[in-house]
């Protein structure tokens, strides 16, 4: 199980930006990029299994240890109705804060940090309604389209129905 | 938060105790238990309200706690008897002093004459005993509260005068100019600890004084007695403006244990002084006023104290003791060095304002084992936030955790291999343990915190429904955990208030039924094992059955074509949404009812069960954990998931090959144990969780949550039993049906703790649906 | 020198604000909840003054006054009766008793040290 910290160079990073600039972890599923901004980011860690959580969605994996405290965590690809992951070890958990929760988020990999500029983050078309529902915006990073993960919505209406 | 509101929290704090120390003290009263100490106890209680509500000017709170004390210390001396009118009025009127209380914490404001009817019956009784007597016929309306608020900061220093008190001496004509002071202390003062020398230091801060002291008296070495007195004193002090209220404030707590007069200089009656030394002459029989008056001529003014005894001796011309004969009474002398007393003399004339403050301190302690011993200030107990507790609470629990993840890391070759290991390992378990258990005692109280507000509520609720109800309370001093106390208020209520409102009947049917008319609520609290039993009974018309099966079909709880038992009938009141009151009443119609119960019990761990017996009445048992932070569980596995079955619940555990289950025409399955049918639940199927290829043999869990009604879970291993700590899932996630929490497992993993009682509601939910 | 006062009540709101006036004017404040430990207090502790509540459960500050007189080891400590009685009937008890003073409730923190110093050298 191996953790790795972001908050140490997070000052840095944060100075080199503007501030009409948006740092991002971003993330793949597949061949989709996601992000979600840095400093809602508490910890990335290896995938090291869940204890399941009955009668929830299918996108609920299960909850974690997180020192002590239980962390539910949602599987993204599943979030997005592309069905499960089969996880292994090198896929990764990113543990956010949304509100006063902690999540963990299933997702393939971490792929970088990005610095991205507020103006050129575009509404996300119309059409597709689960990007709609679950992303607040799209934007071009080196030619790579990254979706902006709306965390409260990934989160919500986590139990199935009755 | 400033120093003002950290009292006042500690105020209310305590007046929260006194009212529940007043409620219960009452409970016996009522019972006859009409003793003086319990009187006592209910006067101080008012008393420091009283007291405390003065410092921080709470005027209404302090008008009505003074008339309240005055009336109880006329039933304390007898001069009101204690009937039972005088008790139910003042069980009246600690409810107002919780509610002026109340008020002030919340600042919202009373009526005005809020409490002003009972103020009068106190006024009325007062004075009904006491008719002839000026004192107790004083209206006690007319009294009129002085506050002086308390002051936090010690910024400037007023001049002592200007503070008023009460105690202040009347105001006397002020005079200009010079006084001349003659001051006999007897010997109670010094018996009393007053020392003439702080009087002159005093003295000398209000002006200019020269000080004469008269040591005729004083007798040879040889007939000397250490604890007798032989000195007085003339003073003279001149200031402008210096009046003699001045002067007699700081003889002010020497009163009666002195001589003392006081006259404008150069105008001292001739006959007062005479009358003085009459006075002082009484005692010794001596009559000779000239010798004495020339006597007294020695002026006394000696530079320093070591020379003053000497100077003193010599000094003493003839053998004339003071027989102190009228204060023979005072046992103890005081520890006065002649020294000292000398001292005050020498500096014959000081200016203000700066007082004596070279004199030896040779006196001043009492004990003599040096006083920079700075030792433990003996405190018996301390004050902790809980929050620090909680942090160790937590950290013990951690501690637990990691205890039997090392313990179950032990396998039977580390075992043969490091003897030292395992004995260690065993100690630190022994010390967990010990530890745990220490400091859960910490967050042990009675429940009598929350048993003590049901009277009152009892009381409201009687009149409100125009029942007559009387409650009993048993058991207030078991405890239980502090964070399982504060959930119990709210669910006791409500279910207080059912019994009151749906149980209880009115005086006239119970008449009609052939009970007497009062009804009785008995709250009850006993330990049983690892957990708790809140009781709530009562001697009602118990659950009407058709009424409850009807609502809850009406409200969709319950399938028309689904004919469900007595018991589970009667369970049906804690359902979400249920509610049986047909006219809302504003007592416990109020949408949110029993369910409140059901669901504040689980979220701690407990569960609820509910007994009625028809037109004989109910009772509601609330089964508590002790503790919500360590759990003893059995640990099983579902799929390949761990689960928890709360330990307290389970009844015994079976391989399934040997269960003899039997199908019901509905498709389900039944266990037969003991020639009783139980419903079984497969957790795997229940939970979605596939069963593991390997598992060759189910187990059976057979529970019982409360009362008779058990339940059967299939579970697919039985690993053992253990501790562990709760965790909550709604910090991070939210409830999630049929599990009550998580838990932390040796190796890291997360554990769900089965909720054995939730999985039974929503069974039957399912099977009426 | 640090005056150190023991201070007898059994309200904690009157402990808490004389302590808080007493240790904010430079006294070291020790704590009884009633005459009992007050006299238990008294044998272990030197102190220069005490001040003590008159209605108190176990012992009140009356009995606790004499007992300390009886000890005859601290003939000479300065004793504070605190009261809210406006009648004079609990200060003569009080000084009966060998009590050297009085402080009346609710006190001035003002008054409350000049009261002490009216007392202790």
């Amino acid at each position: 199980m191996e953790a790795l910290s972001l908050r140490d160079d997070l000052g840095d990073r944060a100075a080199a930006a503007g501030q009409n600039s948006l740092q991002l972890i971003a993330f793949s599923i597949g061949e989709q990029t996601y992000g979600v901004e840095i400093t809602t980011v508490r910890e990335i860690r290896a995938w090291n299994g869940a204890t399941p959580l009955p009668n929830t969605r299918e996108y609920v994996r299960g909850v974690i240890n997180l020192r002590g405290t239980i962390v539910p965590i949602f599987d993204l690809r599943a979030r997005f109705g592309d069905g499960q992951t089969s996880p292994t070890k090198n896929h990764v958990v990113v543990v956010m804060s949304v509100g006063d929760k902690w999540v963990g988020i299933l997702v393939d990999a971490v792929s970088d940090i990005l610095t991205v500029n507020r103006d050129d983050i575009h509404n996300v078309p119309e059409g597709n309604s689960i990007d709609t529902e679950l992303l607040n915006g799209i934007v071009t990073h080196e030619s790579r389209m990254v979706g902006l993960i709306d965390l409260q919505a990934v989160v919500s209406g986590a139990k199935a129905d009755a | 938060m400033s120093d003002l509101d950290d009292f006042k929290a500690t105020y209310f704090d305590e007046c929260s105790e006194l009212l529940t120390a007043l409620e219960e003290e009452f409970a016996a009263i009522e019972a006859g238990e009409r003793d003086s100490d319990r009187l006592n106890a209910v006067f101080r209680a008012i008393h420091s309200i009283k007291g405390g509500a003065g410092a921080f000017g709470f005027g209404a709170l302090v008008g009505f706690a003074h008339a309240y004390e005055t009336l109880l210390d006329y039933v304390r001396d007898g001069r009101v008897e204690l009937t039972d009118e005088v008790v139910s009025l003042c069980i009246r009127a600690n409810d107002i002093v919780a509610d002026h209380v109340n008020a002030a914490q919340t600042g919202e404001a009373l009526d005005a004459d809020y409490g002003a009817e009972e103020k009068a019956r106190f006024d009325a009784l007062a004075r009904g005993e006491s008719g002839e007597d000026d004192e107790g016929g004083e209206p006690l309306e007319d009294f009129d509260i002085d506050f002086t608020p308390v002051m936090v900061n010690l910024g400037h220093a007023e001049g002592e005068a200007a503070v008023e008190d009460v105690f202040d001496v009347p105001p006397m004509a002020p005079a200009e100019g010079s006084w001349e002071i003659r001051f006999t202390p007897h010997r109670a003062l010094y018996a009393r600890a007053n020392d003439p020398l702080l009087l002159f230091r005093e003295l000398a801060a209000l002006g200019t004084m020269r000080v004469k002291a008269r040591m005729g008296q004083v007798p040879p070495l040889s007939d000397f007695e250490p604890f007798a007195v032989y000195c007085s004193w003339e003073i003279s002090l001149s200031e402008p403006s210096l009046t003699e209220a001045q002067i007699r404030e700081v003889f002010e707590f020497v009163d009666g244990d002195c001589d003392i007069a006081i006259t404008q200089a150069g105008a001292v009656p001739a006959a007062d002084l005479a009358a003085m030394e009459d006075d002082l002459l009484l005692d010794t029989g001596e009559s000779d006023l000239a010798s004495l008056l020339a006597l007294t001529e020695d002026e006394m003014a000696l530079p320093e104290p070591e020379a003053a005894i000497a100077s003193l001796l010599d000094f003493a011309p003839e053998p004339k003791p003071v027989a102190a004969s009228k204060q023979d009474r005072f046992e103890e002398a005081p520890a006065l060095s002649f020294a000292d007393l000398a001292a005050t003399i020498a500096p014959a004339s000081v200016a203000a304002p700066k007082p004596v403050a070279v004199a030896p301190k040779a006196m001043a302690p009492a004990n003599s084992d040096g006083e920079e011993s700075h030792r433990s200030n003996g405190v018996q107990s301390i004050r902790v936030d809980l929050d620090k507790v909680d942090r160790v609470v937590n950290m013990v629990g951690e501690l637990v955790i990691t205890q039997s993840m090392l313990t179950q890391q032990m396998d039977e070759t580390l075992r043969a291999r490091y003897t030292e290991l395992v004995r260690g390992l065993e100690v630190l378990a022994q010390t967990t343990r010990g530890l745990q258990d220490s400091v859960m005692a910490i967050r042990a109280q009675p429940v009598k915190s929350v048993f003590s507000r049901m009277p009152r509520l009892v009381r409201e609720l009687a009149t409100k429904t125009s029942k007559r109800i009387k409650l009993e309370t048993i058991g207030e001093n078991t405890e239980i955990d502090k964070t399982v106390i504060e959930q119990l208020s709210d669910p006791l209520t409500h279910m207080i208030r059912n019994s009151a409102d749906h149980g209880i009947e009115s005086p006239d049917k119970r008449l009609a039924a052939g009970k007497s008319e009062t009804g009785t609520i008995r709250l009850s609290a006993e330990q049983a094992g690892g957990n708790i039993l809140i009781i709530v009974e009562d001697d009602g018309a118990g659950i009407n059955r058709e009424r409850v099966l009807k609502l809850a079909r009406d409200k969709g709880i319950v399938a028309p074509d689904f004919t469900p038992s007595d018991e589970q009938i009667d369970q049906l009141i804690f359902a979400p949404g249920f509610s049986t009151a047909e006219a809302v009443s504003d007592i416990s119609g109020r949408g949110v009812g029993m369910d409140v119960v059901l669901s504040n019990i689980k979220k701690i761990g407990g569960s609820v069960h509910v007994r009625s017996w028809t037109g004989k009445g109910c009772r509601m048992t609330l089964r508590l954990p002790l503790t919500l932070a360590v759990l003893d569980v059995m640990l099983v596995k579902v799929g390949e998931s761990p689960y928890v079955v709360p330990l307290s619940s389970i009844v015994e555990t079976m391989q399934c090959s040997r269960a003899s289950f039997e199908r019901v025409p509905s498709g389900g399955r039944v266990l037969q144990v003991r020639g009783e049918y139980v419903q079984v639940i497969d957790l795997g199927k229940r939970f979605g969780l596939a069963k593991p290829a390997s598992s060759a043999d189910q187990f059976v869990v057979l529970c019982e949550s409360e009362g008779s009604q058990k339940v059967a879970l299939v579970v697919d291993d039985i690993i053992g039993q253990q501790q562990v700590v709760i965790k909550s899932l709604e910090e991070n996630f939210e409830r999630v049906e049929g599990i009550a929490g998580g838990t932390i497992l040796g190796d890291g993993n997360v554990a769900l703790i089965v909720d054995v009682q939730g999985l039974r509601t929503t069974h039957l939910h399912q099977n009426a649906a | 020198m640090t005056l150190r006062v023991l201070t007898v009540d059994d309200s904690r709101t009157i402990l808490a604000m004389l302590h808080h006036t007493l240790s904010n004017a430079g006294f070291e404040v020790l704590q009884a909840e009633d005459g009992r430990q007050g006299l238990d207090m008294l044998k272990n502790e030197t102190v220069d003054v005490v001040i003590t509540d008159i209605n108190m459960p176990v012992m009140d500050g009356i009995e606790f006054i004499r007992n300390v007189r009886a000890t005859g080891q601290h003939n000479s400590l300065p004793i504070l009766i605190l009261t809210t009685e406006t009648s004079q009937d609990k200060r003569d008890q009080g000084k009966a008793a060998g009590g050297t003073g009085w402080i009346v409730k609710p006190f001035d923190p003002e008054k409350l040290i000049s009261v002490i110093h009216r007392v202790v050298h």
